[in-house]
């Protein structure tokens, strides 16, 4: 089986000259379908330079990258919209929920650009919702919400459109431990439905829900482990 | 994203920003206010002038003394004694303008009426004819709604006859039921009153409510101590003999003057065609000068737009992030922006629209009643249209390039900003 996501001799340079610097030097790397990753290292390692490289925010300077089985370069830039709008979620550790627009209008927020019939658009985003365990507070607006309620929104609008990927950038990183738990036992859960997910996380405790840890520093893959005993989901509350 | 989204998507942002986004429309709103002011009181002012004009008739010509001023400081004080009853004779002459159907001498002043112990300043009005006696009725439209106008005998006579407007009667006579045959004071002479005028208000500059009307012949010798004319009006029977008539009339009185060169004329002749021509250009081109300086208005509320599209633009720079992350394409985006600035300067324009309708709705009331004009409101149709049409391109102009800087971010740029 193909992998879903191949990277090949990826670099990538920013600046020029004296400000010249190298985020990534010649990674390469294959992620399939239903894995759970997790990247991890220290600020500055590139870990969130290949995240956006993985998920279309941001293009290689050099190597190449083929996004399942489609060399991206191939791709213009309303097809790389379509993608991260129909295949990737993205969690943010910020959130980036719309202020003063409630739950489920931020969960929406994905289908409007997207090509599902509008029809369709209410059912799936409460379907989102409820899976998140939010319904409670539907038509609440970001500024009343807790940092996990937030948190379980920014999953909900990810998930609203059934990516085949999911991005998580350090999404327990603005939360309280017992509310880091709640958010990485549903990002567990959604892997186990099958989707794949990519984590970034500086925090060993909350790598140990993936099933494979890249560890990378100054740009580089040190390791790369498939994680042969998960953490229970009780190590969480320690 | 469909338009439908995007235009929702806009409205929202506006929403979310209610008291900023009315901030943000006041220059517009101003903008359009007084282009919609300046058009409305422009076509009014031309309605009332023209309505003055039209109501001398379209076939009337008058003759004026004088050198015709060419300039504002030129005030044509040579030769007003010019018209005398020689050239009126002249000018009746068949052979000489064949095409006059009416011709009338005119002379005018100022002078204290009395009745009884009531006194009244009123504008005496020398007309009529030695050839036909409804003369004043047929230039000026007016007709007595008690007694009638003096004929041809009168003026041959120079008989001691008035006919007063309406409000010389009210002044004078209000406790008299029936001024006809009553006697007026007119510079301490004794005129006799045979007709009163129906109320009529403004007829091409005079107010022949005030005004009482005498026999020429009477008010040269009588009441003015003078030999010439004020104005000769003649009406050509026919508008296609307009022209015509006027180089007639040119041509006669020059023989009469002894005058050559045309630059040596003491007379000079309006028609009430150019006359209507002459004003209406006069208030177009005032009307389209406040317009520009309307647009100033306009344009500085523009960059008020502009300046606060790209504020908006980089303090959401995290929600252009996120919506491009989610999968808006640049084309959304700059859609979106576009449309909140369009959407604010066309509702400004419509705000506008609406305060400047209102405005010189009070402002033609307030002409009608406090100055006694015949001031009509006129909704310029053309300033509406052009109102929304400017505000909406307003917005596009100035939108353009927020929005454009809006749609240029880079995802993880705008992620990235705190």
């Amino acid at each position: 089986m193909p992998a879903l996501i191949k990277i090949d001799r990826v670099s990538k340079i920013f600046g020029e000259g004296e400000t010249k610097t190298i985020a990534l030097r010649d990674i390469s790397l294959e992620i399939h379908k239903g894995e759970f990753v997790a990247v991890m290292g220290p600020s500055g390692s590139g870990k969130s330079t290949l995240l956006h490289i993985l998920g279309f925010l941001d293009s290689v300077s050099e190597g190449s990258y083929v996004f399942e089985g489609k060399d991206i370069s191939a791709y213009t830039p309303d097809a790389v919209a379509r993608i991260r709008n129909e295949r990737l979620g993205f969690v943010f550790q910020a959130f980036n929920l719309l202020s003063r627009t409630s739950v489920l209008q931020n969960v929406l927020l994905p289908l409007r650009y997207s090509s599902v019939p509008e029809q369709e658009w209410h059912e799936r985003a409460i379907s989102a919702i409820k899976s998140v365990d939010l319904f409670h507070r539907l038509n609440a607006e970001p500024s009343t919400l807790s940092g996990g309620e937030k948190q379980r929104a920014a999953i909900a609008r990810a998930l609203v459109n059934n990516p085949s990927v999911i991005f998580a950038d350090e999404p327990t990183g603005n939360l309280d431990s017992k509310s880091g738990q709640i958010v990485m036992e549903i990002i567990r859960r959604l892997n186990d439905e099958g989707h794949t997910v990519i984590l970034i996380t500086h925090e060993t405790y909350t790598a140990e829900n993936a099933k494979r840890i890249i560890r990378l520093k100054d740009g580089v893959i040190e390791s790369d482990t498939q994680v042969a005993q998960r953490a229970s989901l009780e190590k969480f509350s320690k | 994203m469909k338009l439908k989204q995007t235009i929702e998507t806009a409205l929202a942002g506006l929403r979310s920003n209610r008291s900023r986004s009315a901030l943000t429309i006041l220059g517009i709103v101003i903008g359009i206010t007084a282009i919609m002011l300046v058009m409305s009181l422009g076509a009014g002012a031309q309605e009332l002038v023209l309505d003055q004009i039209q109501g001398l008739g379209t076939k009337t010509i008058v003759v004026i003394p004088g050198r015709e001023p060419k300039g504002p400081s030129d005030f044509a004080n040579v030769f007003l004694d010019s018209l005398k009853i020689r050239d009126v004779e002249s000018l009746q002459s068949k052979s000489n303008v064949p095409f006059a159907a009416d011709i009338m001498p005119v002379i005018f002043g100022t002078a204290q009426s009395s009745y009884g112990t009531k006194t009244y300043q009123t504008t005496v009005l020398g007309g009529g004819s030695a050839e036909s006696n409804n003369i004043i009725a047929d230039i000026f439209d007016i007709f007595p709604s008690q007694g009638s106008f003096f004929d041809t005998e009168d003026v041959k006579a120079s008989a001691d006859v008035a006919v007063i407007g309406n409000k010389v009667r009210e002044e004078l006579f209000d406790s008299v039921d029936n001024p006809i045959g009553q006697r007026i004071k007119i510079k301490g002479r004794n005129f006799k009153v045979i007709g009163v005028l129906s109320e009529k208000g403004q007829v091409s500059f005079f107010n022949f409510d005030e005004m009482v009307l005498v026999p020429y012949t009477s008010a040269q010798t009588h009441l003015f101590g003078r030999k010439y004319f004020d104005r000769i009006i003649i009406s050509a029977s026919d508008e296609d003999k307009i022209v015509q008539t006027v180089a007639d009339i040119k041509d006669t009185l020059r023989e009469n003057h002894s005058i050559s060169n045309p630059d040596d004329d003491d007379f000079f002749i309006q028609t009430q065609v150019d006359l209507a021509a002459r004003l209406s250009t006069i208030t177009t081109s005032l009307t389209w000068f406040l317009i520009a300086m309307a647009s100033i208005a306009l344009f500085v509320g523009g960059i008020g737009i502009m300046n606060i599209m790209l504020v908006s633009v980089t303090e959401r720079t995290r929600e252009i992030g996120l919506r491009k992350a989610i999968g808006a394409t640049d084309r959304d985006i700059l859609t979106q922006f576009l449309l909140e600035a369009v959407f604010l300067t066309a509702i400004g324009g419509m705000i506008g629209i609406l305060l400047g309708t209102g405005l010189s709705f009070i402002i033609s009331l307030g002409l009608s009643a406090g100055l006694g004009l015949n001031w009509k409101f006129v909704f310029p149709f053309s300033g509406a249209a052009l109102g929304i049409f400017v505000s909406s391109l307003v917005g596009l102009v100035f939108g353009g390039y927020p929005a454009r800087q809006a749609s240029k971010k880079s995802p993880i740029e705008a992620l990235r900003y705190e």
